[in-house]
Parts: structure tokens; C-alpha cells; sequence
């Protein structure tokens, strides 16, 4: 069509422009149409396979594994919130920061001129980062901390963590469950399993590595002397009249490393302890010897415990357990919902900046003014002129951006894995939980094809999060730009 | 950061009456301020040049761990027609192509499909369109672009696959044609909206010259429009092109999990970024291991691909946009 058109020198008669300019019209009507008819067709499609799906139970239920009658999504609406709400606490605020930097604070000194065009060259390349790539930089920065830390494990204490209360939880011989504060104490015996600082037999330092029985051993081939196993036993000694651990590295050579408290696995009951039970009663554990008959009492039968038998059965051993308070925090974040929400944030901060700049861009030069003349500093006239009446646009921008945040699978998928379902409620940020895209995502490849109708009744959900997020960004917007102007 | 919260502060306050709430305070002090601030606003600013330094630096040291492996010699990662790098079992290949190859099948099908369609839908609602279609358009092109890309993945493997294709010809379950479709769909409205921009920043005075001169609609458009406004249509384009070859869930789900070096768009045709996800999904990505690193290799080619493309998109659009006033 274009080259009918592309010589204009050849005579053409009025006719067959109108000809060519009023199919060209209809063409376009046509191709433009095409986008209703597409976004139609989704929603009928998705309408009609999960439309049937969603019920009370579906909404507020868990993933069950091939039982899609049974599966719900109400962790996953409850994740997603949760998430999102951290992502938009974070970006915001650094967001309209960087906006107003940008916007407002253009420097004058030639240094700080070329390091404002390369934050706004860096944003508007950053807008074009897939999203994934943020995953994997979540992953590397927020998961595993660029393994400064040591890894945290299942059933296994981190290093650096707060918010973390320890007990010990035995079930007595009556079937009550009973706990008792733990003390953490210097273990005869520990398993390394990070690398650290280290001095050999005659003093010198050097850094511990740490590998894996499954490491190849042509990596550490030149450095054995400083390397162990993971899991190598240290035993603890006094050197000089410190306390230390002492082991031996994979190639023979002693070593010692300066010797902490920790929890152990498990502790032994040997004596009469003070314990509480569920209901948050406090007695005295009753130990009994192995010669001692047992209680018949159901009372005294349910705070009695043996004393370490020999029996395992009967061995009244105490394992750890861990209750996280609501602040709990470890490095590194691992898979976790903070360390989801950080990722997102990062995934929205550019949408966030360029939405910011362009509100704070379309307020009127004359407000600026006339604020610098009454005497304001460039930050007053910020912060009582141009933010004032940039808000409805950057609110506007915000909700557009938490509304991409929320329908974002693949960063989570790579920060937290595809959770399906957990067993506990989300308590702490270091929990981990499924979110709504994700769920969609796992659901959609079940072989299973009820979770296909499940999916359905999952995205009808997460469209209609989607589209009472817009509502809120038309009506924000159409609320304050009139009072405005 | 205490300064930017009271930035925020002052965001959620008054958000209509220009009247800010200042408290009396020396001019000394508000410039004292003045200075706290302005740091903590660079802090801000500064998240996203570490973001930005952050991803370079996890790539190239991440990448470094992958290609200083006895087993991997860069030169077969480039020039490699095989990958089965995460598969259990078999001999070790490491040739990026067949993903390459997937990703540029899939965006090569979604570029046929939203490159027209997105400048044609642009033309129209610029140039053609009245109030009232455009006002039925233009919304619906921007739910379009609100979907999440997860659901158009469901959409490509439950209805465009079955209902669409499979009635055409042999075509797999997984196959590239639905996950380029899909991810065309999405890119639809990037470039209209985009195109549109472009072809609206065209001032009214050249259109008025060319209708003086006994021009029509049609040859205004394509003659005097489309031709001013190429440079911010290239850089739509360019910034589609990124975005489909970025795209993820899309060709998770609809695409297949096995890296294939074909030109035929009815077979599974892995990307980049599927084989990425199909890494994460099986949960057994442990740190240190070859298929956690090539990880980062294949993402640091995504990368690579994706910023070059926005970047050059960005240059274009500086550097050839025709200024009229």
C-alpha cells in the first residue's frame, strides 16, 4: 500500500486516491478494532472456565496437591497483598525522591550535571530490564546476600537473625506437650558449616573455606590447607587460656577458630526444671529415675518425664523449636516474603520515577514562582507548592505501578520459588508464602486438569484486584486534576 | 532516609491546597535543611545506579563463575547448537543458539504481528479516529497493557494453541507460533501508545501545509506524519522489540521446556528467559553448582540483548527527533 503511494511524480487519478485513502481508513478501523476483539475474547475465555470455580471456599482455601476441588487461593490473595504493600512502602518514598531530584534539583556544578544525566539515562534504561533479570538480581542480592553469609538451612539456627525467640518442646510421659527457654551454650562438638576466619597451630590467620562433598575437587586443588568440608566436626579445647574450636583441614593441617555460644539440637533433662505447657501453665517438670515406678495419676503422669534412659523411646530429650515474633529478621533474607517485596520494589522503582517526573513536570511554573518570591528555599517550595499539586499524578502513577507489581510472576518465581502452599500463616517477613501469579503459573502447568479451572478462578480474582486498583487511579485522578485547574 | 519520609510527609498531607503548612524558621536553618535534604534525595537517586551496578557486577562475577569451569570453554557457549545444561542425564552441551534461536523465533512472530498492527492502531487514533472511538480505543488498549503477562501465558497455552492453531496444522501443545502471538498481543499497545506519542508530537502546521497543497487524509499521513515522527516510531519499535525478547511468563507457558534449533513455529521453542524459569521452578537451583551459574550466563546474554536494544532506542530518539519549534 505504502509503495502505491511512494511516487508522487506519476499522475494519479482523484478517484483512486479517494479509493486508497478511504480503504486505508477502514483497514484501520479494522487492525484498531482487532484490540477489543483480542481483549474480549480473554475475557470470555477466562470467564467461561473459572467463572463456574470460584466460591467462598476457593477464595479463602490452600493448595491441595491433585485434589483442585479442594484448592483455594486465600494464602495467595493474602500474599500478594503483603508483598505488594512492602514493595510500595519501599519504592514510593525512594521513587518520588529520585523524581524530585530530577525534577527539581537540576545542579549547576558540571560534575554533578553529568552524574544527574546518567541517573536519568540509567532509569529510563532500567524501565527496559526484564523482569526476570530483577528475579535473578533479588536472588544474588536479597536471597543469598552475594554469599557474605552463610546459607540459612532448614532446622537450623542462622547466624545473624533477631526477633527469634528458642525453646525446647519435649511431650511428657503423659502426652502433654511442655517447653523450656533455651540458653545457648558453648557446644563440646559443632559442625562448620561457613567459612570464617581461622589461625593455624602456629598462629597464623588465614580465611576458612567451606565447600561441599559434591564440590569439584580440581577447585580447591592448590588450597586444601585452608579448606574443609561442609560439616567437618570441630572439637572444643583452650589454647592460651581462650576457648576454641580445633579441626583439621581436608589436606591434614590443625586449625582453631575462636569459640561461640549456640543452641544445640537437643537438650538432655537430667534434673527438676521449671516448664510451661500450652495453656501457659507453669510447673516443675517431675523427673523420675529409671527405677522409679511411673505415676499413675494422669495429673502427675502428664508433668512427668524419665530422666536420660538409655531407651529411646523413653528418653525424655528436649529438641529445639523456634517462635518468630513479627520483627524477625535474618541475614541472609533467604526466600522470603521481604525478600520478594524488595525485589518487586526494584521491578517498580523506574515506572514509579518516570510516572513522578512527569506529574511533578506538568505543575505550572507560575506556582514555583511565586513561592521563590515569597522568600522560599528551592526544598520549601518543593514541599508546599510543587508536591502539593503533583500528588494526584504521582498517586495516579503509584497505584498503576502497585497494579504491574501485583500481576508480576517471574521475579517472585525466581526470589521465593513456586510455592504452592504453606503449612503455617504467614507470621514474619522471613516467612515464606504463595503469591496469586505464581499460583496461576503453577496451576496453569498441572497436569491435573482441574487446576486449569482453578487458574481461570484464580485470574478472574487477581483481574478484578487489577481492575479496583485502576478504578482507584481513574477516580484519584479525575477527583483532583479538576479541583485543580 | 529520614528526610525522604518527610518528603512523604509532606505528600500525603495537603495533597490539594497549595497552601504548605511552614513552620517559621530562619533562613540559615531552612538552608541547613535545605542541604539534609537534597542528601537524602541523591541517596534516592542513588538505588537506582546500584541497581543498575548491581545487576552488571551479579553478572559478570556470577557469569565468571560459569565459564571459568574446567568443563566450559566460551567459545562452544557461543557458537554451541545444543543445550542441555539441567538435564539429568546425557552428555553436556552448552551451545546458547537453540535458546538464542528460540527467543528470536518467538520475538520475530510477536514483531510480525504488534509492529504493524501497533503502528496502524497509532495512525488511527492520531490521525483518523473521532472523539468517541477514541475514547472506546484507547482504554481498551490500556487494559490490554495492564494484563499480566501470566494470564496471557494461560490464554496462549489453553485457548490460542487449541482452539486456534491445532485446527491449522500439526502443531505441538508447546510451540513457538502461540507463545508469539501471546507475547504480540502484549506488545500491541507499547508501540501504539508509543507511535502515538510520536505521530501526536508532529505539529499541526505541517499537516496544514500538506493539506494546502491538495493532499488527502491517507497521504498526509504516510507522506508528512509517519516520515516526521520515524524517530520516536523506530524507538516504540526498538523499546517492543526489548520487551518481547524480555518477556517471561509468556513463554514459560507456552512455548515448551526443550531448547530446539529449527525455523519450524509449530515445535516447543525454548528462550532465554523460559529456560531461566524452568531453572527456578524445579527448585533445584543450589549455589555453586554449573546450573545455578548458567543462570547467570544466559541472563547476562538476555541482558546484553535487551539494554543494547533500549539503548540504541533511547539514542534514536535523542539524537533523530526533528524539533519544530
Amino acid at each position: 500500500m505504502k509503495d502505491s503511494v511512494a511516487q508522487p511524480r506519476k499522475h494519479r487519478s482523484v478517484a483512486r486516491r479517494k479509493l486508497f485513502n478511504n480503504s486505508f481508513s477502514v483497514i484501520c478501523l479494522l487492525v484498531s478494532s482487532l484490540a477489543i476483539v483480542v481483549l474480549a475474547t480473554l475475557l470470555v475465555a477466562i470467564f467461561s472456565t473459572g467463572g463456574n470455580w470460584l466460591s467462598f471456599e476457593m477464595l479463602s482455601g490452600s493448595h491441595r496437591e491433585n485434589n483442585p476441588e479442594g484448592s483455594g487461593i486465600g494464602q495467595a490473595i493474602l500474599g500478594s497483598l503483603v508483598i505488594c504493600s512492602i514493595c510500595g512502602l519501599v519504592a514510593l518514598p525512594i521513587g518520588v525522591g529520585t523524581a524530585i531530584f530530577l525534577e527539581e534539583f537540576k545542579p549547576k556544578g558540571r560534575l554533578l550535571r553529568i552524574f544527574h544525566g546518567l541517573v536519568q539515562l540509567n532509569i529510563n534504561n532500567l524501565a527496559g530490564v526484564p523482569s526476570i533479570v530483577y528475579g535473578i538480581l533479588g536472588l544474588t542480592a536479597f536471597v543469598y546476600m552475594f554469599g557474605a553469609f552463610s546459607p540459612i538451612r532448614v532446622n537450623d539456627q542462622p547466624d545473624h537473625e533477631i526477633g527469634a525467640t528458642y525453646f525446647y518442646q519435649t511431650k511428657t510421659l503423659g502426652g502433654q506437650y511442655v517447653r523450656f527457654p533455651a540458653v545457648p551454650l558453648i557446644q563440646p562438638v559443632i559442625k562448620i558449616k561457613q567459612g570464617r576466619n581461622a589461625s593455624k597451630i602456629n598462629g597464623d590467620k588465614f580465611k576458612l573455606n567451606v565447600v561441599s562433598a559434591s564440590t569439584e575437587k580440581s577447585k580447591y586443588a592448590n588450597q586444601v590447607n585452608e579448606t574443609v568440608l561442609l560439616g567437618t566436626e570441630a572439637k572444643l579445647s583452650s589454647r592460651n587460656g581462650n576457648q576454641v574450636y580445633e579441626a583439621k583441614t581436608i589436606g591434614g593441617e590443625p586449625f582453631n577458630f575462636p569459640a561461640e555460644a549456640t543452641y544445640s539440637q537437643f537438650a538432655k533433662i537430667i534434673e527438676p526444671i521449671t516448664v510451661s505447657n500450652s495453656d501457659g501453665d507453669t510447673f516443675s517438670l517431675n523427673v523420675l529415675s529409671k527405677s522409679e515406678p511411673i505415676p499413675t495419676d494422669p495429673t502427675i503422669l502428664a508433668q512427668s518425664v524419665f530422666a536420660d534412659s538409655p531407651d529411646p523411646n523413653k528418653r525424655s530429650s528436649a529438641s529445639i523449636f523456634r517462635e518468630n515474633s513479627l520483627f524477625h529478621l535474618h541475614l541472609p533474607f533467604s526466600k522470603s516474603v521481604l525478600s520478594a517485596a524488595l525485589t518487586l520494589a526494584l521491578v517498580i522503582l523506574p515506572i514509579v520515577i518516570i510516572a513522578s517526573q512527569e506529574a511533578i513536570r506538568g505543575v505550572p511554573q507560575t506556582l514555583r514562582e511565586a513561592a521563590f518570591g515569597m522568600g522560599a528555599t528551592r526544598w520549601q517550595v518543593v514541599r508546599s507548592a510543587v508536591l502539593p499539586s503533583a500528588t494526584p499524578g504521582i498517586m495516579t502513577g503509584a497505584i498503576l505501578a502497585m497494579s504491574r507489581a501485583i500481576g508480576e510472576a517471574a521475579p517472585l518465581l525466581a526470589v521465593m520459588g513456586g510455592v504452592l502452599g504453606t503449612t503455617n500463616h504467614l507470621s514474619s517477613l522471613m516467612d515464606k508464602t504463595p503469591v496469586l501469579p505464581v499460583t496461576i503459573f503453577k496451576w496453569a502447568g498441572d497436569e491435573n486438569q482441574g487446576f486449569e479451572h482453578l487458574a481461570a478462578a484464580a485470574i478472574i480474582v487477581l483481574l478484578a484486584f487489577l481492575l479496583l486498583m485502576n478504578s482507584l487511579a481513574i477516580f484519584i485522578r479525575y477527583r483532583y486534576e479538576k479541583k485543580l485547574s | 532516609m529520614s528526610n525522604t519520609s518527610a518528603g512523604q510527609g509532606a505528600l500525603l498531607g495537603d495533597a490539594v491546597s497549595p497552601r504548605g503548612k511552614l513552620r517559621p524558621r530562619s533562613s540559615a536553618a531552612s538552608k541547613r535543611w535545605q542541604t539534609v535534604v537534597v542528601t537524602g534525595l541523591v541517596f534516592c537517586a542513588l538505588v537506582s545506579v546500584f541497581t543498575t551496578i548491581g545487576i552488571i557486577l551479579m553478572l559478570v562475577v556470577e557469569s565468571w563463575g560459569f565459564f571459568s569451569d574446567d568443563k566450559i570453554e566460551i567459545w562452544k557457549f557461543l557458537t554451541g547448537t545444543k543445550w542441555t545444561v539441567g538435564q539429568t542425564q546425557g552428555e553436556l552441551s552448552y551451545g546458547i543458539w537453540p535458546l538464542l534461536s528460540g527467543t528470536l523465533r518467538i520475538t520475530g512472530i510477536a514483531m510480525m504481528l504488534a509492529l504493524p498492527m501497533g503502528l496502524v492502531s497509532a495512525i488511527y487514533l492520531s490521525e483518523y479516529a473521532s472523539k468517541r472511538t477514541r475514547s472506546l480505543l484507547k482504554p481498551t488498549l490500556e487494559i490490554l497493557a495492564g494484563i499480566p503477562t501470566v494470564v496471557l501465558g494461560f490464554f496462549a497455552v489453553k485457548f490460542i494453541t487449541p482452539y486456534m492453531l491445532e485446527p491449522l496444522g500439526d502443531f505441538k501443545t508447546f510451540n513457538a507460533t502461540s507463545a508469539g502471538i501471546a507475547v504480540g498481543i502484549l506488545c500491541i499497545p507499547l508501540v501504539a501508545s508509543l507511535a502515538e506519542d510520536a505521530l501526536r508530537a508532529v505539529p499541526n502546521r505541517l499537516r496544514e501545509g500538506a493539506y494546502g497543497l491538495g493532499a488527502n487524509r491517507l497521504e498526509v499521513t504516510l507522506k508528512v506524519v509517519v516520515p516526521a515522527a520515524l524517530s520516536g516510531i523506530i524507538s516504540a519499535f526498538l523499546l517492543a522489540l526489548a520487551r518481547a525478547i524480555g518477556e517471561t511468563m509468556v513463554v514459560a507457558l507456552a512455548a515448551g521446556s526443550t531448547p530446539t534449533l529449527t525455523l519450524d513455529p509449530r515445535m516447543p521453542s525454548q528462550t532465554m528467559t523460559g529456560f531461566i524459569v524452568e531453572t527456578f521452578k524445579s527448585e533445584s537451583v543450589v549455589p555453586g553448582t554449573l546450573s545455578y551459574f548458567s543462570i547467570y550466563a544466559v541472563a547476562a546474554v538476555l541482558f546484553l540483548s535487551t539494554f543494547g536494544i533500549t539503548l540504541v532506542g533511547q539514542i534514536i530518539r535523542m539524537r533523530y527527533r526533528e524539533v519544530y519549534d
